[in-house]
């Protein structure tokens, strides 16, 4: 008889783990994994074999480009960059940027609903509204105060072709911009017509310093761009190989968002 | 008796549905514990060489650098000596703790909100994470896998893996000139001024 209930008990307390929430599935076959370990150790190795990769049938040209854009970001925009900060408080910067990306709101509005995604589309008009009026014409971002606006992941027509299934095509290193594919080149092209900051910088190139503030891509944005670029060129062995990499796996992120 | 035996298959039913998930609830306040402490250093840290020398037993204690050096690396390993293989974490190790000490200013703390712990196969875990550091917002994902404790193989920042941005390094490297290029390559790196 106690054999019996003992019986009885183990197999209600193994129906009980196998019925455990699948989410720790993984962890009861812990032992048997421990197991297998040194024999899986060998597979792991490939593990990584395709994240980071794209073709890149023009390499030569891309790391000559490559090249001449290090020493233009190193010797021109650098400075250029350092110069604007110097010239102007943060505060200053921090608006004029505010203002522009407030203005660029085309491009996200449009992209999200190109995507299907109304509910991001109407965050972003209700953003747009909210900056441009209480946050005087975007000088104020009143919208970061709303955490469901705060958080809206920003849009773009290289992005919203990656989620109707459009391949990236092969990687291309442009002058002055830097890594793209083919596919996000020509979503560049469409954040630009998209942009009324660009529109407008072009009517006001008979101030030639005002566009070179306001243009997408310009001198506001120079800073965090120089930066990011510096992380993915220190402490590498191949610095041309690692921006290609950490681009491609950031664009992965955002195709995803 | 037979509250006796209700009781053991309570119990039995408890421990079911609470232990698994407490191991990952584990890995979870492990990497909070370490995070905790790397914060603590950086807050208090005079310069940026003293962070690295007080940081570097913490990231050795943490990190496996052994698989996140094997993984980089990738088939190619099983062609190092052990010699090389050696001498390749030695360097890599090196690296890793100079690209994640130099993402830190000394003195300026990054605030760190936990979003959440998947598993996606046994044995490992992602901790997802979201870090405000100097005004700008960072997603950073720790894989942790289970080895005499539960280690670090790799940070994702912004969807970024560090082993697979080496990965594509290294590959490169070990098919120009096999083992002992990826390990000049390395030395140049580890011998290169930041």
């Amino acid at each position: 008889m106690k054999i019996s209930k003992f019986l009885l008990l183990a197999l209600l307390g193994a129906l009980a783990l196998s019925a455990a929430p699948s989410r720790c599935d993984a962890v009861s076959k812990q032992s048997k994994s421990v197991n297998v370990k040194a024999a899986a150790a060998d597979d792991d190795l490939d593990e990584y074999k395709d994240v980071g990769a794209i073709p890149d049938p023009i390499q030569p040209v891309n790391r000559g480009t490559f090249w001449v854009n290090h020493q233009l970001y190193h010797y021109v925009l650098k400075p250029i960059s350092k110069g604007y900060d110097f010239a102007f408080p943060e505060k200053v910067r921090k608006s004029l940027f505010n203002v522009c990306d407030n203005l660029e709101f085309p491009i996200r509005f449009v992209n999200d609903s190109l995507q299907f995604n109304f509910k991001r589309a109407g965050g972003e008009a209700e953003k747009f509204g909210l900056n441009s009026t209480v946050g005087l014409c975007g000088l104020i971002r009143i919208s970061d105060r709303f955490p469901t606006l705060r958080d809206i992941p920003r849009a773009d027509t290289g992005q919203t072709f990656a989620k109707w299934g459009v391949p990236h095509g092969c990687y291309v290193v442009l002058p002055f911009y830097g890594p793209k594919s083919v596919r996000d080149t020509v979503g560049l092209a469409g954040d630009y017509a998209l942009s009324p900051v660009f529109w407008v910088s072009i009517w006001l190139t008979k101030i030639p310093w005002v566009p070179a503030i306001t243009a997408p891509d310009s001198v506001r944005t120079l800073h965090d761009k120089l930066e990011a670029y510096e992380t993915a060129t220190s402490n590498t062995t191949d610095r041309y190989l690692s921006v290609r990499s950490a681009w491609v796996q950031y664009r992965k992120k955002v195709a995803n968002q | 008796m037979k509250r006796r035996h209700f009781l053991l298959l309570l119990a039995s039913l408890a421990l079911a549905v609470k232990a698994p998930c407490t191991v990952t609830d584990d890995a979870e306040n492990q990497l909070k514990q370490w995070v905790g402490q790397v914060t603590d250093i950086t807050s208090h840290a005079s310069d940026r060489e003293s962070l690295r020398t007080k940081v570097r037993p913490i990231l050795e204690h943490i990190i496996n650098f052994d698989s996140m050096t094997r993984r980089a690396i990738g088939p190619g390993w099983r062609q190092f000596t052990p010699e090389q293989q050696k001498e390749a974490i030695r360097l890599f190790t090196t690296l890793i703790i100079r690209t994640y000490t130099a993402k830190f200013t000394p003195g300026e703390v990054p605030s760190v909100e936990y979003k959440g712990v998947t598993s996606p196969v046994a044995g490992r875990v992602e901790v997802s994470t979201t870090a405000l550091y100097k005004g700008s917002k960072y997603d950073a994902i720790y894989r942790m896998e289970q080895s005499n404790g539960w280690l670090i193989t790799d940070i994702v920042v912004e969807g970024v893996s560090i082993v697979a941005n080496y990965r594509s390094q290294f590959q490169s490297e070990f098919q120009q000139g096999g083992a002992a290029e990826v390990l000049k390559c390395l030395n140049r790196s580890v011998n290169t001024k930041e």
